[in-house]
């Protein structure tokens, strides 16, 4: 492992306007500062500072050990809100201001064997305006399984490739990539089933995850696949390997693997591999890192009595973080339709991310989408999510 | 290759591959902990029948560590698992210990080892509220610092050696009282050290330091941070600057994980020195252990104040 690496980050202009503002505010202090070593000096700052570090904290007598918390059998309870506003430069009503979902999550340890997770989306349909109340994932997952298995039953978002698993609030851009919407839906596609995962051992211990999922589209048809009227079930596989390439940075590449009943009464295999390299320095790791991520996915959809339609789709993106707070990313999509020829979506899109803590993040993004089979348009969109409670940890 | 004969070498290749792993398997049990501090006290108490693993790197922020899965394959062979506890690490720990598949670790498990236990808290906060910044609801966990808690973390991780392995209790227990000794000869003499600069103010960025700042006797009258977690405003830079002037503080100290920059532009206006300690094991080149993070930290104080 690596010792200490100094990085000196220098930010001339910001330490320039920080010495400027720091300059007028040590010259306002005037007399003040004349009677630094006085016994009148101003002593509010220092006044203050210690009320404050008086009221939020109690200093404990070395002594004696301090009670703890009390002990509480409260699961964690946390509410996501993600609100947006656009202007898009096509229809009738461009711009749009709308507080998209509340996303409400429960989820506490059951007993020794098992945790829980529950998570209610509460989001407004923008055309009928009304608002609507959905449970997004229930979840019971194992603890205590043996031979490096792990089990999940319930609602979930199953594992086909990376990005459908993740949860819109999690992504970096204020939208999933085109394959998702054109394949799935505009937050993915959720199953209820059953998923088992395994720990697959390598003689050159690195990390191996494989994945295997059954079940049923939940509620509603997505655009490539439906809950099935007889006892075709839904069927996917994920195996997931990551490589620490270096103390900074990592790779991890990805397949996976679907079959299920679609809307012509018949099946709809896809496939689909996902690329993403991480490089965040350890010791300034909340200053700097780059993500790049890639995926592509093949989609066959059988109609009954006619030859398969094969179409595809795929999606990259870079994300460098500026500063502690800045992010800046740039994703292009190409994607097709499940079952239809000679349609597709290309979109270029820039992003602007501004996080003051991890439980506020501001968005600013800019989309230019090109159709083959309609108008293109522009879209700029402004996303601010804000979080309350205690949030579960998500996956790497 | 007939098919039949491609599936059954297939199959055997993937037979070996798993045997190899599973009896690849470490004969000395085998610890993972959250910090490199407490793998420096688990090597102490341990000794040549355990082998101890750091997730985090000694220069790196301990609340913003990536829950990389190569972490969950260390964590699911885990027989001991060591955490700071107090919810230092609430932000990764969960998520690896609910994907480790290990029911030992968990907490609960014989091998959960919450180091923090039976240590005295320093700043338990009487409410909480985000408001206040990142507040520790359960105390400030940054409890390490004091090497007294030195002690203290021993003998937890001593207590889940001897539940793991019964037969190692006496040389645990050795173990054990040669690094109390050890520690407790190099308290008195970083104290007889520090003794002379006792009481002396000091600034530091972040609120990480009040266990070694009791334990010293030094005073941090304030902070860069405005609030613990939220990042040096201009407004905050200003009024420690005016308190620096008015009370003729020289010092502000560090962490490796933070940029120098406003610490510097401080240091500059009120004609000071900025110090990085060693938050950490492994944070300098020549912090090797938990002993060398207080060899380092009080010589670096010391010639600081002078």
């Amino acid at each position: 492992m690596a010792f200490s690496k100094r990085y000196v980050l220098r930010f001339e202009p910001y330490t320039v306007c920080l010495s400027v503002l720091l300059s007028v505010s040590v010259m306002h202090m005037s007399a003040e500062a004349q009677q630094a070593y006085g016994p009148v000096g101003d002593t509010t700052s220092t006044a203050d500072s210690s009320l404050i570090r008086e009221q939020v904290l109690i200093p404990a007598p070395q002594s004696q050990t301090i009670p703890r918390v009390a002990p509480s059998v409260n699961p964690d309870l946390s509410a996501i809100g993600d609100f947006r506003s656009s202007y898009t430069n096509l229809g009738m009503r461009r711009i749009e201001i709308y507080f998209n979902e509340l996303e409400l999550q429960v989820a506490s340890i059951v007993d020794p064997y098992a945790r829980a997770e529950f998570l209610f989306s509460f989001g407004k349909d923008l055309d009928s305006g009304e608002l609507g109340i959905e449970l997004e994932v229930a979840t019971l997952t194992s603890l205590a399984l043996p031979y490096q298995l792990q089990a999940t039953l319930g609602k979930f978002k199953p594992q086909f490739t990376k990005v459908n698993s993740l949860h819109p609030h999690y992504f970096s851009f204020v939208d999933f990539p085109a394959m998702v919407n054109n394949y799935f839906d505009s937050e993915g596609m959720f199953m209820e089933g059953a998923s088992v995962s395994w720990l697959v051992p390598n003689p050159f211990d690195y990390f191996q995850e494989l994945v295997f999922e059954v079940g049923r589209i939940s509620s509603e048809p997505i655009a490539s696949l439906v809950q099935g009227e007889n006892n075709q079930l839904l069927y996917v596989g994920h195996l997931r390997n990551f490589f620490d390439l270096t103390d900074d940075a990592s790779l991890e590449i990805g397949m996976s693997g679907l079959s299920g009943p679609n809307q012509f009464s018949s099946s709809t295999v896809m496939g689909a591999f996902d690329v993403t390299y991480k490089w965040k320095p350890l010791q300034f790791n909340t200053y700097k890192s780059l993500t790049w991520q890639t995926e592509g996915m093949f989609s066959s959809v059988e109609v009954a009595g006619m030859d398969a339609v094969h179409t595809w789709g795929g999606y990259s993106y870079v994300e460098y973080q500026l500063e502690r707070r800045w992010f800046l990313g740039g994703r292009f999509d190409y994607s097709e339709f499940p079952g239809v020829e000679g349609a597709r979506d290309r979109a270029g899109t820039l992003l602007l991310r501004f996080q003051p803590t991890e439980f506020q993040i501001l968005a600013l993004q800019f989309q230019y989408m090109d159709r083959s089979y309609d108008r293109d348009f522009a879209q700029v969109i402004l996303r601010a999510i804000f979080g309350i409670g205690k949030h579960a940890a998500h996956a790497y | 290759m007939k098919r039949s004969e491609f599936l059954r070498g297939f199959l055997t290749a993937g037979a070996i591959v798993v045997g190899v792993s599973l009896t690849h398997a470490s004969e000395k049990l085998n610890i993972v902990t959250t910090l490199p501090d407490l793998k420096s006290i688990a090597d102490e108490v341990g000794g040549n029948r355990v082998e101890v693993f750091a997730i985090a790197t000694g220069f790196q922020n301990p609340h913003f560590v990536d829950p990389k899965p190569s972490y969950i394959l260390k964590l699911s062979k885990a027989d001991i698992f060591v955490t700071v506890g107090l919810d230092l690490e609430s932000g990764w720990v969960p998520s690896l210990l609910n994907s480790a598949r290990n029911p030992r670790i968990i907490k609960g498990g014989e091998g959960y080892v919450d180091a923090s236990t039976d240590v005295p808290l320093l700043q338990v906060p009487s409410s909480v509220s985000r408001a206040e910044g990142d507040i520790h609801i359960y105390g400030n966990p940054h409890y390490w610092l004091d090497p007294e808690n030195g002690k203290i973390i021993a003998q937890n991780i001593y207590q889940a050696l001897v539940r793991m392995d019964r037969e190692g209790e006496v040389y645990y227990s050795e173990n054990l009282r040669r690094f109390k000794d050890k520690l407790d000869t190099k308290i008195q003499e970083w104290t007889a050290m520090i003794r002379p600069l006792r009481g002396t103010k000091i600034i530091a960025y972040h609120n990480e330091w009040p266990y070694f700042e009791q334990r010293f006797g030094l005073q941090i009258v304030d902070f860069l941070e405005p609030k613990p977690g939220i990042p040096p405003t201009a407004s905050q830079l200003a009024r420690v600057i005016r308190e620096m002037l008015r009370d003729n503080i020289k010092v502000i100290i560090t962490s490796p994980y933070f940029t120098t920059d406003s610490a510097e532009l401080v240091a500059r206006n009120v004609g000071g020195k900025v110090v990085t300690l060693a938050t950490s094991v492994g944070a300098e080149e020549h912090v090797r252990t938990y002993i060398n993070l207080f060899d380092y930290n009080v010589a670096k104080i010391v010639e600081a104040l002078k």
